[in-house]
C-alpha cells in the first residue's frame, strides 16, 4: 500500500473531530472520501498532511510512518494537497504560483515540461499565466491549486472539494481535467467530495465517514448497490 | 549662498536622511508582511548592529582604515542576520497566532531589552563610528555644495533596494519569502519551510536596518537612542505609504525627510528642533481628512 | 491549598482583603519614614496613569504606546496655573483649576489624537502614538518659557502674595497647619484620596454599560458593529477617557513632586509604562495598581543595585511575564491556584500543551 491510515483520532483544541478513522490508498489508485457535512473528510485530509494534531493511530507513506511530521516534511516525501478553499496566493501570479509548486524540485527541464502541461491541461491558465492570483475566478483558482500541487510532481495527490462553490459545469470540466491527470501520469489520487456522482467518475474505491469514524468502504459498483448509500450520497 | 543652492542641498540632504528612514521602514514592512506584525525594536535591532559593526571595525582599523570600515560592515550585516532569524525563532514565534496587542508589547520588550544591553555594555555616551571618509566632506556642483556623506547614504540605500528587488523577483529564495507572505498554509503544503522562511525574513530585514544605523552612526556618531526618533519617521512612512506597499513606504519616507527638512530651514518657527512634528501634522490632517486611508491598500508593488 | 483557593474566589474574602489593605493604607504613613510615604504616593500617582492605559488598552484592546505623553501634558496643566495663580486672588483656588486643566486638556488633545489615529485600523493606533513623547519633548523645550524646557517648572518654594500684601515663599502642597500632618503625609492623604476616588470611577465604568461595550470591541469589531456598537466611537472614547485618565495622573503628579519637566514624558518613560502595565496585568483594576508599583519600585530596585541594568531588567521582566504569565502579576494568584489543583488531581495534567505553536495550523481551524 502507499498510504496506509489506521484508527486515527484528530482533534481541534478540545473538539474532537475524528474519531477512528482508518483507509488505504495503493500506488496509483484513485480512493474517494464521502460523508456528510462534519463527519470529518476535510480533517482526514489534513491528518495525512500534517496540517492538524494527530494524537493517536498510524498514517504510514512508502512504509514509512509519517504522523506528526509536519506539512513541509509530508511535501517533500510527495503527497501533495490541495486544501479546501484552494490555498491560492493571491499576490503571485499564476506562474508563480505554479512555480511554488515545483519549490522542492530541481530538474529545471521537468519543471517547465510540467508547467506546459498544465496549461494544456487547463487553457484557463494560460490565459491568466501573469494575472495576479486574487483576479481569477473560482473556477480558475481551483484549476491552479491541481496545476500547484501536480507540479510538485507528487506520488499520491490529495484533493478536497475540488467542485466546492463551482457551477455544475466548471465542476465537471474540473473533473475531466483530473480524470485525464490520472490517466496520463497514474499518480495516486485521494478525493474528499460532497457530490458523489463526480467523484464516483474518478476514484475506484471510497470510504464512507460517519460522525468522525470510518464505517464502510468498497468498490464504486459496490457502493452503487448499496440503497442506503445511494439515497444518501447519490441522489437516489 | 542662494536661496536655490540652500534649496538643493537641502533636497539631498533630506533624500540622504529619508534614505535611512526608507531602509527602516522597509524593513519594517518586511517583517509585517512575513509575520503581519510590526516589530517596534526594527530600529534598536539596527543600532545593535552598528555597534557590532563599530567594535569589530575597530579592531582592524589601526591596521588599515578601509579594511576595517569593511570587516566592520560585514560582520554587523551578518549578525544582524542571524540576531533578527534568532529572535523570530525564538522569541516571536512563541506569540505567532496570538493576540496583536501581545505581539507589539512583545517587541516593545525586545526594544527595552536590546536598548538597555547595549547601553550596559558600550554606554550611553555617543561614540564615533570609524567611516570610510569624513562625513563633513563635501564637493561642489554648479556652486551647490553637495555633502558626500548625503549622497553615499542615498546611493547606498538605492543600489541596496535594487538588489532586494532582484532577490524577491529573480530567485527562488525570494518566491519561497513571497509565498510565505502571501499564505504561509499553502506556501507548507508545497514544501516550503515556512520557519525558515520567517526567519530569512527577520533576518534580511535586520541586516537592511543595521545597513542604515551604520550609514546614520557615521554622521551622527553611536547612540542606544539613535533610532527611536527614526523609528518614529519610519512608522509615519509606513502609514502614509501604505503597510503593504514597499515602494509607498520608501516613497513616502523620503518625501518626509525632504518636507522635514525644507520646513526646519524656511519656516523659522519650526527649526531644527520641532520638525519631527512636520510629518504627524500632516498625517494628522490627512487622516482627519481622508479617513479611508491613503495610498491603496491592496498595492501590487513588491519589493 | 484548597481552602486559599476557595478564599480568593469568595467575593466577600476579597473585600474584606480590600478593607485590610485600605486601612493599613490610612494608617501607614503616620508611623512610616518619610521615604516609604512619598514611594506609596508616587506608585499611586502612576497607578492612577497605568489605570488609564488599561482603560485603553487591557479593556478596549487598543495598544497605545505614547501614554505617558498625557501624564506629561497633564502634570503641565496643573502645575502652570498653579505656579501663576495660587496664593493671590483666588488662593487655594488655583489648584481646583490646576485639577481641571489636567483633565480637561488632555482630554482634549487625546480626543482628536484617537478621532485621527482611530481611523486606520490594527496597529496604527500604536503606531501613531508612539510618536507622542517623542513629539512632545521637542515642543515642551521650544516652549521653555512656560515648561521650564530642561529644567522644568518647581512650585517648591513659590513667591506669593498673601492677604496681608506681604510676598511670602511656600509650597502650594505643604500641609496646612490645622492638619497637624507632614508634609509627605499630607501629599500622600491628598493623592490617595484623589487616586481612590479615579479608581472608584473606573471600576463602575468597566463594569458597566460602557465596558461591556469596550469588551465587546476588544474581542470583535464586527460583532460589535453588528449590536450597533460603533467600535470607532468607543475607542475614541476609551482613548479620550484614557487620556483623561494620564492627565490626572499628571496633577497627581505635581502633588507628590511639585514638579515636572520634559523629562517626566520622555520616550522611555513611556515605554516603562507600557510594561508596568503589562507586568501588573491588563484588564485588570487589582493589575493597575501593580503595575503602578512596577513602574516605581523597578527601577528603585535595580538603580539601588546598578543602575545601568534597569533598562535590560525591565526588557527581560516583561519578555518573562509575557513567556510565563500574560494575565500579569494580576494573574498570579489563580495560575498559582490552578496549578495546585492539577498537581493534587494527578492524573488531571494536560498532557497536550505542546510549546511548539505550529504556524500551519493556525491558518484556519474549519473542518
Amino acid at each position: 500500500m502507499l498510504l496506509e491510515v489506521s484508527g486515527i483520532t484528530a482533534a481541534y483544541g478540545s473538539v474532537q473531530v475524528i474519531e477512528n478513522v482508518s483507509l488505504s490508498v495503493g500506488e496509483g489508485a484513485a480512493v474517494g472520501i464521502l460523508g456528510a457535512n462534519g463527519a470529518g473528510k476535510t480533517t482526514t485530509l489534513r491528518a495525512i498532511s500534517g496540517t492538524v494534531r494527530v494524537p493517536s493511530g498510524t498514517i504510514t507513506f512508502k512504509g514509512q510512518d509519517i504522523r506528526g511530521k509536519r506539512p513541509e516534511e509530508v511535501a517533500a516525501l510527495g503527497i501533495s494537497h490541495v486544501p479546501e478553499g484552494r490555498g491560492t496566493l493571491p499576490n503571485l501570479t499564476v506562474e508563480e504560483n505554479l512555480r511554488v509548486g515545483a519549490y522542492l524540485r530541481k530538474d529545471r527541464s521537468g519543471i517547465e515540461t510540467d508547467i506546459a502541461f498544465i496549461l494544456e491541461l487547463f487553457p484557463n491558465l494560460k490565459r491568466r499565466f501573469t494575472s495576479n492570483g486574487s483576479a481569477l475566478s473560482g473556477g480558475e483558482q481551483q484549476m491552479m491549486a491541481i496545476g500547484r500541487a501536480f507540479l510538485a510532481k507528487p506520488t499520491l495527490l490529495v484533493l478536497d472539494e475540488p467542485s466546492l462553490g463551482l457551477a455544475p459545469s466548471t465542476a465537471k470540466d474540473v473533473y475531466a481535467a483530473i480524470s485525464r491527470l490520472r490517466l496520463e501520469t497514474g499518480i495516486a489520487m485521494l478525493v474528499v467530495e460532497q457530490n458523489a456522482n463526480l467523484a464516483f467518475s474518478v476514484v475506484d474505491t471510497a470510504v464512507v465517514l460517519e460522525t468522525g469514524r470510518s464505517v464502510l468502504s468498497g468498490s464504486t459498483a459496490e457502493l452503487r448497490g448499496n440503497d442506503e448509500i445511494r439515497r444518501a450520497y447519490l441522489g437516489g | 549662498m542662494n536661496s536655490f543652492g540652500t534649496f538643493v542641498q537641502l533636497v539631498v540632504d533630506g533624500l540622504a536622511q529619508g534614505s535611512i528612514y526608507a531602509a527602516l521602514a522597509l524593513a519594517i514592512v518586511l517583517v509585517h508582511q512575513a509575520t503581519g506584525l510590526i516589530n517596534f525594536a526594527q530600529g534598536g535591532m539596527a543600532v545593535l548592529g552598528s555597534y557590532i559593526g563599530m567594535t569589530v571595525g575597530n579592531l582592524v582599523v589601526p591596521v588599515n582604515l578601509i579594511l576595517g570600515v569593511l570587516v566592520g560592515v560585514i560582520v554587523a550585516v551578518a549578525a544582524s542576520f542571524a540576531i533578527g532569524a534568532f529572535i523570530e525563532r525564538f522569541v516571536m514565534r512563541r506569540f505567532q497566532g496570538g493576540e496583536e496587542d501581545t505581539k507589539v508589547v512583545a517587541t516593545i520588550g525586545l526594544l527595552t531589552l536590546i536598548t538597555g544591553a547595549i547601553g550596559m555594555i558600550w554606554g550611553f555616551n555617543f561614540i564615533p563610528y570609524p567611516f570610510f571618509f569624513n562625513t563633513s566632506t563635501s564637493f561642489t556642483v554648479a556652486g551647490i555644495a553637495i555633502s558626500l556623506w548625503s549622497l553615499t547614504t542615498f546611493l547606498t540605500i538605492v543600489a541596496l533596494m535594487a538588489v532586494l528587488q532582484l532577490l524577491f523577483t529573480k530567485t527562488k529564495m525570494g518566491l519561497g519569502l513571497r509565498a510565505v507572505a502571501d499564505n504561509p498554509g499553502s506556501s507548507a503544503l508545497s514544501g516550503i519551510r515556512v520557519g525558515r522562511m520567517l526567519m530569512v525574513g527577520w533576518g534580511l530585514a535586520a541586516a537592511l536596518g543595521t545597513i542604515a544605523g551604520i550609514l546614520l552612526a557615521a554622521k551622527a556618531q553611536l547612540n542606544p537612542g539613535n533610532f527611536d526618533a527614526i523609528l518614529v519617521y519610519a512608522l509615519a512612512a509606513v502609514i502614509i505609504g501604505g503597510l503593504s506597499s514597499p515602494i509607498g513606504a520608501v516613497v513616502a519616507a523620503l518625501g518626509i525627510a525632504v518636507l522635514e527638512n525644507l520646513a526646519g530651514t524656511f519656516l523659522p518657527w519650526i527649526g531644527h528642533d520641532l520638525k519631527i512634528a512636520v510629518p504627524f501634522v500632516l498625517l494628522f490632517v490627512i487622516l482627519l481628512l481622508r479617513p479611508q486611508g491613503l495610498f491603496g491598500r491592496k498595492s501590487v508593488v513588491r519589493v | 491549598m484548597n481552602g486559599l483557593r476557595n478564599l480568593v474566589d469568595r467575593p466577600w474574602a476579597r473585600w474584606a482583603l480590600g478593607a485590610v489593605i485600605a486601612i493599613i493604607l490610612l494608617v501607614l504613613p503616620l508611623s512610616a519614614t518619610e521615604f516609604t510615604n512619598q514611594t506609596i504616593t508616587r506608585i499611586a500617582v502612576f497607578a492612577v496613569a497605568v489605570l488609564g492605559l488599561n482603560i485603553v488598552m487591557g479593556y478596549t484592546g487598543q495598544v497605545s504606546l505614547g501614554h505617558i505623553f498625557f501624564v506629561g501634558v497633564g502634570a503641565y496643566c496643573a502645575i502652570i496655573p498653579i505656579r501663576a495663580l495660587w496664593g493671590g486672588s483666588i488662593a487655594e483656588g488655583a489648584i481646583v483649576i490646576g485639577f481641571a486643566l489636567a483633565i480637561i486638556i488632555p482630554g482634549i488633545v487625546g480626543l482628536i489624537v484617537a478621532l485621527a489615529a482611530v481611523r486606520l485600523r490594527g496597529l496604527a493606533l500604536a503606531m501613531i502614538t508612539i510618536a507622542l513623547p517623542i513629539i512632545g519633548v521637542p515642543i515642551a523645550k521650544r516652549f521653555s518659557d512656560i515648561t521650564g524646557g530642561n529644567e522644568g517648572v518647581s512650585v517648591r518654594r513659590l513667591d506669593y502674595v498673601a492677604s496681608d500684601g506681604q510676598t511670602y515663599k511656600g509650597n502650594p502642597f505643604s500641609a496646612p497647619a490645622w492638619s497637624g500632618l507632614a508634609d509627605d503625609q499630607w501629599q500622600y492623604y491628598l493623592v490617595m484620596i484623589i487616586a481612590a476616588a479615579l479608581f472608584g470611577l473606573a471600576f463602575f465604568l468597566v463594569r458597566g454599560k460602557y465596558g461591556r461595550a469596550f469588551a465587546i470591541v476588544k474581542a470583535n469589531e464586527s460583532v460589535a458593529a453588528s449590536m450597533g456598537i460603533s467600535p470607532y466611537r468607543y475607542k475614541v472614547l476609551a482613548f479620550t477617557i484614557a487620556s483623561m485618565y494620564g492627565g490626572a495622573a499628571g496633577f497627581l503628579y505635581i502633588v507628590a513632586l511639585q514638579y515636572t519637566s520634559s523629562e517626566t514624558l520622555s520616550f522611555g518613560h513611556s515605554i516603562e509604562l507600557v510594561i508596568a502595565t503589562i507586568v501588573g496585568g491588563a484588564g485588570s483594576i487589582v493589575g493597575s495598581i501593580l503595575g503602578g508599583a512596577v513602574y516605581v519600585l523597578v527601577p528603585q530596585i535595580t538603580n539601588a543595585i546598578s543602575p545601568e541594568s534597569t533598562t535590560v531588567v525591565q526588557g527581560i521582566v516583561i519578555l518573562l511575564v509575557l513567556f510565563l504569565l500574560p494575565g500579569g502579576l494580576a494573574s498570579l494568584p489563580r495560575v498559582l491556584a490552578r496549578r495546585f489543583r492539577r498537581a493534587r488531581g494527578g492524573h488531571n495534567v494536560d498532557s497536550s500543551n505542546s510549546t511548539e505553536p505550529a504556524i500551519e495550523n493556525t491558518e484556519n481551524t474549519k473542518h
